[in-house]
């Protein structure tokens, strides 16, 4: 590992931002500390161990895997069918009595796993059947976790092999084909695609009628927002939270309690740091001086650092109202063993690849 | 090539990370609308979360009667209302539908919660919860969500009817009760209230009978199991009234008018309040409270008109009722005196329009002075003087009698007697008074339209020798008034002693009344319901019971010092002096053995 003034930001800011989703998240559930230090050492060692197991692994032996672990991951999916536990009329979860994982998330690392064991073999060359072959990979293996039903997931895990096919080098074409696919059949999509369920979701998104209970969580979300003003109530003061006015505090809103106690101040500071890591890592790996013609720890390293970034914007886009409500995890702040393990393997990916434990 | 791929992923890595910064551009813009711009705004949404208060409501004040008798009271009331601080789920709006499935529809409970959601009010499912339904509830409601039992109070009546029209009923507020209250309530609040007075005492004394309500502010939070009382201000319980009503009269006046349509109204002399005053046919208060709004429809159509308060609403003409305070003003203007006669042959004939006006009885009264024409009711007698009549000081007359005026500031609905002028003549028919109108003027027909309360009034002038006060039935109004009139005590006298002539001599036609010991005096009319111009005519009018004439009477009692006066109208009743002459006597005598 080497240490100089750029690494040191970057870890700083992680380190930064992995402590105050710490607090956040004990802000909202818990006033007692034991709890809090417990949180802190878990998330901690989780992401230790999956950093130093990554760094026991050769990141080539892991692609080698890429297939293997794409398919066991879908089958996990699958499974969820049978054995899953259902939550709010949705079965996404398979429960291991200490832990109750979430496949869905994993299979946006699996995938691209996947994609870079396939595409190495053919020398990172796209050919129309190939670029057809992975799209059409990507099309169906999110099919499972939109009829879980979980459109979030499924829409984001999409989203996301798109921008790994793009940073891969796929050809513009396919992208600007899509584009225009999407916008037309997205009525089509709506109308025959989707659970009233889901659809509910979007409706209340666009409509202004605020009786829908959706349309009540953005506004609890918003008023928490808002709420922070400038400097933030402080630290464990969030009256939302504490007379239960914000749902899903503890998971998909915990943003907005942030937001609450920390004012436009803390959100600012933790969107630089955020904007420190994304930057100054991906910057870093696309001009390192070591870039070969094996490409793949690069733009493994690169996706998993944008996923975490996107994943950051989108959940406060949503909590913010910008966007829909999907149930989209907030890295390093929601309470949840899936979300904390799959962000946790992605840095692994992303220091493996930069070579910084090496 | 290679260098191609890596120019590839520079460039695509490039545009990534531009777009990353556009969205953190995007989204720290977002915060710093919602957190900086309207932080404000929804701090304060924040705050109106979490602070919130209910009304405390005062029970309204009871209502006695004069005799002591309570006729409307509050009841605490069971009833079943949507818990806005958790919102009932689907299931338990269909569970609770099938709960009460005669109580409850579906689709009304499901609109009544999303009101209740929208303007954060607690909405009535079912008002008045029965023993059977509390019971229902209790058991069988253990998994319904959202719904709670109330404590509220509920409006009771005495149930007899005859006091309905004086006491009015609650109902639930409208827009246009809210435009009543605006101006007669300060700082009026229309959203505290759900139930107001619709009309009478309960309407006109809203603000008294209400109280002051309270609010409860307290601290809770979204799933309504946590709540803090935090402050509660102070609150009033409304005012008892006692109104001026004798319930055993008023019962005995309704009961005497056995089905027919009229009115009866007292005023006690001594202070001009109001002991009786019945609307026939009437229904029982309480059964407003929960009917439907077809059961609504039939009774507002029903042609006996039970919702109609006849006492202080109806008009009718006076007909010889009349008569005596036209006297005061022939007499004050020198248009007659007690010696002047004419000869009635029963008809009167208006010479300048070649009319000819049939009176009451064939053959007529024959040689007629002033007390005869008052003790027999001749009609060509006033229609003789009725021609001579000054226009300005006949309306100026008819003013200071309370034409054209509101009568009782406490009664509610209230009609007013029209003043006829030439105004009034010229609204309603585009032309003056001319002489012709005096004739039918002069016996109470014609334009001339009076409400009971007014005749019962006038009854009351003649007897106080035209000095009066507006009748009341809880707060008096402190102000004499004085009919046009100096008479001497002379005239007084024998216009009193024609009056008790009346009932007492044999040719008076209020003799058959057998007043006794009542020392009854007073005037009876006839008033026509439609035009007639000959006995024929009359004879197939009175075959049809709707077009047969009304029956009045009015009159006062004890004559030798009046103590009560009294009018009494039964629709289609007519003969004033046979008909309602005896319900007056009756009435008049229960009220002065309570003495």
């Amino acid at each position: 590992m080497t240490f100089n003034l750029r690494n040191s930001v970057i870890f700083l800011s992680l380190a930064i931002i992995i402590l105050l989703g710490s607090l956040t998240i004990f802000s909202v559930t818990s006033i007692d500390v034991n709890s809090f230090l417990r949180f802190l050492l878990i998330n901690i060692f989780v992401i230790l161990f999956v950093l130093l197991l990554f760094n026991q692994i050769n990141l080539n032996r892991i692609f080698s895997f890429g297939l293997i672990l794409f398919l066991f991951n879908i089958l996990l999916v699958l499974s969820v069918e049978i054995f899953g536990k259902e939550i709010n009329g949705s079965k996404r979860w398979l429960d291991f009595g200490f832990l109750s994982l979430q496949p869905s998330e994993f299979m946006k690392i699996t995938y691209a796993l996947f994609v870079i064991q396939y595409l190495r073999f053919y020398g990172f060359k796209f050919s129309r059947f190939r670029s057809i072959f992975l799209l059409s990979v990507l099309f169906i293996s999110a099919l499972p976790i939109i009829y879980q039903p979980d459109l979030g997931t499924g829409l984001v895990y999409t989203i996301l092999g798109l921008m790994f096919l793009f940073i891969c080098g796929m050809h513009r074409f396919y992208f600007i084909a899509m584009g225009i696919f999407g916008i037309l059949l997205s009525p089509l999509i709506y109308t025959f695609g989707l659970t009233s369920y889901q659809k509910g979701r979007i409706i209340s998104w666009f409509s202004s009628d605020q009786t829908l209970s959706e349309k009540w969580n953005i506004l609890q979300s918003e008023i928490s927002i808002g709420s922070g003003g400038l400097f933030g109530e402080g630290f464990l003061n969030s009256k939302q939270n504490e007379f239960n006015f914000l749902p899903e505090a503890d998971t998909d809103f915990i943003f907005s309690i942030y937001a609450e106690q920390f004012g436009f101040i803390g959100v600012f500071l933790i969107l630089i740091f955020l904007g420190c890591f994304i930057v100054m890592t991906t910057f870093l790996t696309m001009t390192d001086k070591r870039l070969t013609s094996d490409l793949s720890p690069y733009y493994i390293g690169t996706y998993c650092t944008f996923v975490i970034g996107f994943s950051f914007l989108l959940n406060i886009l949503m909590v913010s109202g910008m966007i829909p409500v999907v149930g989209l995890p907030l890295p390093f702040f929601t309470k949840g063993g899936s979300s904390l393990l799959c962000f946790s393997i992605m840095l692994g990916l992303i220091f493996t690849s930069r070579g910084f434990l090496k | 090539m290679k260098d191609n791929k890596i120019q590839i992923y520079k460039t695509r890595t490039k545009i990534l990370i531009g777009f990353f910064i556009l969205i953190l551009a995007l989204v720290t813009a977002r915060f710093f609308y919602l957190q900086i711009i309207q932080g404000n705004e929804l701090k304060e949404l924040r705050e109106r979360n979490i602070n919130t208060f209910e009304y405390i409501y005062p029970k309204r004040g009871r209502i006695l009667s004069k005799d002591g008798i309570v006729l409307a009271e509050d009841r605490k009331v069971f009833s079943l209302a949507i818990d806005i601080e958790q919102k009932p789920s689907e299931q338990s709006i269909n569970k609770l539908a099938d709960l009460y499935p005669d109580k409850i529809k579906v689709e009304n409970l499901r609109l009544k919660v999303s009101n209740s959601i929208k303007f954060r009010r607690p909405e009535i499912v079912i008002e008045r919860l029965t023993q059977e339904d509390l019971a229902k509830y209790l058991v069988g409601g253990s998994d319904i969500t959202g719904f709670s039992v109330i404590e509220g109070y509920e409006r009771e009546y005495n149930s007899h009817p005859s006091i309905f029209h004086v006491l009015g009923h609650m109902g639930y507020i409208n827009d246009s009760d809210v435009q009543y209250f605006s101006p007669r309530i300060n700082e009026y609040n229309a959203k505290i209230w759900s139930k107001v007075g619709k009309s009478g005492i309960e309407r006109v004394y809203e603000k008294r009978l209400q109280g002051q309500h309270g609010k409860r502010f307290f601290q809770r939070n979204a799933r309504g199991d946590k709540k803090v009382i935090t402050d509660i201000s102070s609150f009033m319980e409304g005012e008892e009234l006692s109104i001026s009503i004798n319930f055993q009269a008023q019962k005995l006046a309704y009961e005497l008018m056995n089905e027919r349509k009229g009115a009866v109204v007292v005023i006690d002399l001594q202070d001009f309040s109001i002991p009786v005053a019945i609307s026939t046919p009437s229904i029982s208060a309480n059964d407003l409270r929960d009917i439907s709004s077809s059961q609504y429809q039939d009774l507002l159509n029903d042609p006996t008109r039970p919702l109609f308060n006849r006492a202080f609403m109806g008009l009718y003409p006076p007909a010889s009722t009349i008569k005596p305070l036209l006297t005061i003003f022939a007499l004050n203007n020198e248009y007659t005196n007690w010696d002047e006669t004419i000869f009635d042959d029963g008809f009167f004939r208006f010479e300048e329009e070649e009319r000819i006006f049939n009176a009451w009885r064939e053959g007529g009264h024959g040689l007629t002075d002033l007390e005869k024409a008052l003790v027999e009711s001749s009609n060509p007698f006033f229609m003789n003087l009725s021609i001579r009549y000054e226009k300005d000081l006949f309306v100026e007359f008819l003013k200071s009698s309370s034409f054209g005026s509101k009568l009782c500031e406490d009664c509610y609905p209230h009609q007013f007697s029209p003043l006829i002028d030439d105004d009034w003549k010229y609204k309603n028919f585009g032309k003056e008074l001319y002489k012709g109108d005096f004739i039918n003027l002069g016996v109470g027909q014609g334009y001339m339209l009076t409400t009971p309360l007014h005749l019962s009034l006038i009854s009351g002038i003649l007897a106080n020798r035209g000095e009066y006060e507006l009748p009341y039935l809880v707060t008096k109004k402190q102000n004499k008034l004085f009919i046009n009139e100096d008479l001497t005590d002379e005239d007084w006298n024998k216009l009193h002693s024609s009056l008790v002539n009346v009932i007492y001599s044999q040719n008076g036609t209020g003799y058959r009344i057998n007043a006794g010991e009542l020392n009854l005096a007073g005037k009876s009319g006839t008033a026509q319901v439609v035009d007639i111009n000959s006995r024929e005519e009359y004879d197939e009018v009175r075959t049809n019971p709707l077009l047969r004439d009304h029956a009045i009477f009015i009159g006062y009692a004890p004559y030798d010092n009046p103590r009560y006066s009294i009018a009494v109208i039964v629709e289609n009743g007519e003969s004033g002096g046979r008909v309602a002459g005896p319900i007056a006597k009756e009435v008049l005598e229960e009220l002065l053995n309570d003495i």
